[in-house]
């Protein structure tokens, strides 16, 4: 009996041996390539492990080429998952602490997102037209090259205009109207010294502009943008303006679903790799339930998963509410803006809405935040 | 299955080998399957040696029949209820995620997936004391939102540190990665994270569908391919490390507007359990405004379509303060 047992127990452990074998159909090749392999009898990583290039592919009908690459590809695989670090969340946390948040010049808005815009998170903002997605869109153009001695991040950023709705000469009012405020907060040298670059020109050579036409050119760029990303480790916003413009006259919606959340992987992946925060703006649609009506983000159910954060801009009678729709990290909050010649602004303190949320927990981490003096001086201003 | 080499059972020697290839029989399947007094006389084999080759080829690759008792003995000694800390959706589970199998969460966007993961994730490393595996594929994980989450908990910094480091993440966004990384966690990367203190209890996967449908769709069939791969790995590591797997799924709107899971029908007999959540409907959500609603859609335990109802910022128990929750939600929104 005992003998029959640990046979069996033999028995398992090498069909389990068997399973535990990477299939070579899930390795990351072209289907014709796997198509070969399987033919000649290789189904798992096992078979293929000591074989050389020549062998491979005389067996298979591989060119060197391939052979070698399969090769490659099962080697790597037997690193046991290296291409893939991983790291405690106690490590992200203190990731997390040491990034800066792009501050939007609302100091409303930047408590309800615990400090600005997040660098490494994907935010849309979507809302009807001329309810100031783009001005936020150049607002945040400007603001992520706030020198790190005002506490902003100093970085530069690609803006991506598919709608032609990059106005330069509101980047310039911007511009100069962050610049004023700067050079009102100087105190010490360091942030004299600070302000000799930042001006207006230096500011306006520090947006890399790119008009895509059409969603081919927009997935084309996107393509391209890891080696711009890295030519220029600097930049730490990417604006897309807007996502939904180059999608939405789209007939093969299944087409359509499938290369946007491609595209939202992909800026995924480039937002976190290189410490970019990436926003993109999407239009709004009416959806029809019954005989109600009611106006949702365009791009449909799927896409509304692609963004970590997203915020929502609608305007309430004369009012314009900023609300956060859906942020892992946040609560759920709406807040007033306004809209001036100077950019983007908090509303007046006598004009704010009556309701107001409990804020401790938001307070809290906004004032964790280096930037804290200037989310002041902004709400004095 | 497997190709015919020299040495893999005795009297399967070189110059065999070769003159079964001669005869077209190339892996362990062609032999089995191959009349084994044909081949005999082709290959000018004895037709004895033959047999006795297939019988240790059959003997060394099939599976074997395990009586139920047995069967039950293992269930009692190896699977775990894993609690998530939340007494409606451990109602809803039949009092947790069970080891060994893989439960999905599907819902619309800031419907509370993630901040579910994050729960159970939390609960797991701190009140469990077990590691767990964190998969980002949406770049969804906020540490800072696991830190709130274990304030809640307790105000020991130091437990709140070793708990966080019991949560090991991986962040990848493409399907090659995630399969190269569930590989190589069936293939030492499991007992590698629980070096650390306490095994590893659960895999969480947020989420599988970002992932999967930049494949599906249009007429490429890989993408079905690569589906069944990830959901053979899961259910393989599930079973055999035995974890609880828990992966999220997007939702999809039917003709009528009704919700339903992402990834389509292959995909939906791939997890054991499904949960949809839902937020509550604004009338009742103005004064508890992070309630959720799950339903469960799938289970081979309870009924099916039992609704309970839970608030994101009570999920430890019900003595989280209420400034220590996730959502306000807004008259104003929509």
């Amino acid at each position: 009996m005992l003998g029959y047992v640990s046979w069996r127990d033999v028995l398992k452990k090498l069909t389990l041996a068997v399973t535990m074998q990477r299939p070579v159909s899930s390795l990351p090749l072209s289907p014709g390539m796997k198509l070969k392999l399987v033919g000649a009898g290789f189904q798992s990583t096992a078979d293929l492990i000591l074989l050389k290039p020549l062998q491979l592919s005389k067996e298979t009908g591989l060119s060197q080429q391939e052979a070698l690459e399969v090769l490659q590809a099962v080697r790597k695989d037997g690193g046991g998952g290296e291409g893939s670090t991983s790291l405690t969340a106690l490590e992200l946390l203190q990731k997390e602490e040491e990034t800066r948040s792009i501050i939007t010049f609302s100091s409303q808005l930047d408590a309800a997102l615990g400090g600005g815009l997040p660098v490494g998170k994907t935010t849309e903002i979507c809302g009807a037209p001329g309810v100031g997605k783009t001005q936020l869109c150049l607002q945040l153009a400007v603001d992520v090259q706030v020198p790190q001695c005002f506490g902003g991040v100093g970085g530069q950023v690609i803006y991506i205009d598919t709608e032609g709705s990059f106005l330069l000469q509101r980047v310039i009012d911007v511009a100069t109207a962050a610049v004023r405020h700067c050079s009102l907060l100087v105190e010490d040298d360091e942030q004299r010294a600070a302000m000799m670059t930042f001006t207006m020109e230096t500011i306006l050579s520090n947006i890399f502009l790119v008009r895509c036409h059409d969603y081919v050119e927009l997935l084309a760029e996107l393509h391209l943008l890891p080696d711009f990303l890295s030519d220029h480790p600097r930049t730490r916003l990417l604006v897309i303006d807007s996502v939904a413009f180059p999608f939405r006259r789209f007939d093969d919606l299944s087409q359509r679903t499938r290369l946007l959340q491609g595209l939202a992987q992909q800026l995924v992946a480039m937002a976190t790799r290189h410490q970019v925060a990436v926003v993109i703006t999407n239009q709004m649609t009416t959806r029809l339930q019954g005989n109600q009506s009611q106006l949702v983000p365009a791009l449909g159910e799927g896409w509304g998963h692609a963004p970590t954060i997203r915020l929502l801009l609608q305007w309430a009678g004369s009012r314009r509410l900023a609300s956060i729709f859906k942020s892992p990290g946040n609560v759920d909050a709406t807040v007033q803006y306004r809209i001036t010649s100077d950019g983007f602004r908090d509303a007046d303190q006598s004009e704010q809405p009556q309701r107001k949320r409990p804020r401790t927990q938001t307070d809290q981490s906004a004032s964790s935040q280096p930037d804290r003096r200037l989310l002041r001086c902004l709400s004095d201003v | 299955m497997v190709v015919l080499r020299e040495g893999m059972c005795p009297g399967l020697d070189e110059d065999l080998v070769r003159g079964l290839r001669a005869a077209d029989i190339k892996t362990v399947e062609d032999l089995v399957s191959s009349d084994i007094e044909e081949l005999a006389q082709k290959c000018s084999v004895s037709y004895k040696a033959l047999f006795a080759i297939r019988r240790v080829l059959l003997a060394q690759h099939t599976a074997f029949p395990v009586s139920g008792a047995d069967l039950y003995e293992e269930l009692l000694s190896s699977t775990a209820i894993v609690s998530t800390g939340n007494p409606s959706l451990d109602k809803l589970l039949d009092s947790g995620l069970y080891t060994g199998e893989i439960t999905e969460l599907s819902g619309g966007p800031g419907s509370g997936k993630s901040q579910v993961c994050f729960g159970v994730a939390v609960h797991i490393s701190y009140q469990l004391k077990q590691s767990v595996i964190y998969i980002d594929t949406t770049g969804g994980l906020t540490a800072s939102r696991l830190l709130e989450m274990l304030q809640a908990e307790t105000t020991n910094t130091e437990e709140q540190m070793e708990a966080l480091q019991r949560i090991h993440i991986f962040r990848l966004f493409d399907v090659f990665s995630l399969l190269d990384c569930l590989h190589g966690l069936c293939s030492g990367g499991l007992q590698q994270a629980s070096v650390g203190g306490g095994s590893v209890k659960a895999v969480i996967v947020d989420s599988v569908s970002a992932v999967i449908s930049t494949l599906l769709g249009g007429k490429q069939n890989e993408g079905m391919s690569l589906m069944i791969q990830v959901a053979g790995v899961l259910k393989t590591m599930a079973k055999d490390f035995n974890v609880a797997a828990l992966v999220t799924n997007h939702v999809t709107r039917g003709g009528s507007g009704e919700v339903q899971p992402g990834l389509g029908v292959s995909w939906s007999h791939i997890p054991r359990t499904r949960v949809l959540l839902e937020r509550v409907e604004k009338a009742v959500a103005v004064s508890r405004p992070g309630l959720r609603s799950a339903t469960l859609i799938k289970s081979s335990r309870q009924p099916c379509h039992i609704k309970e109802e839970f608030d994101l910022q009570w999920w430890s128990r019900s003595k989280g303060g209420p400034s220590l929750g996730k959502r306000k939600l807004d008259e104003t929104d929509s």
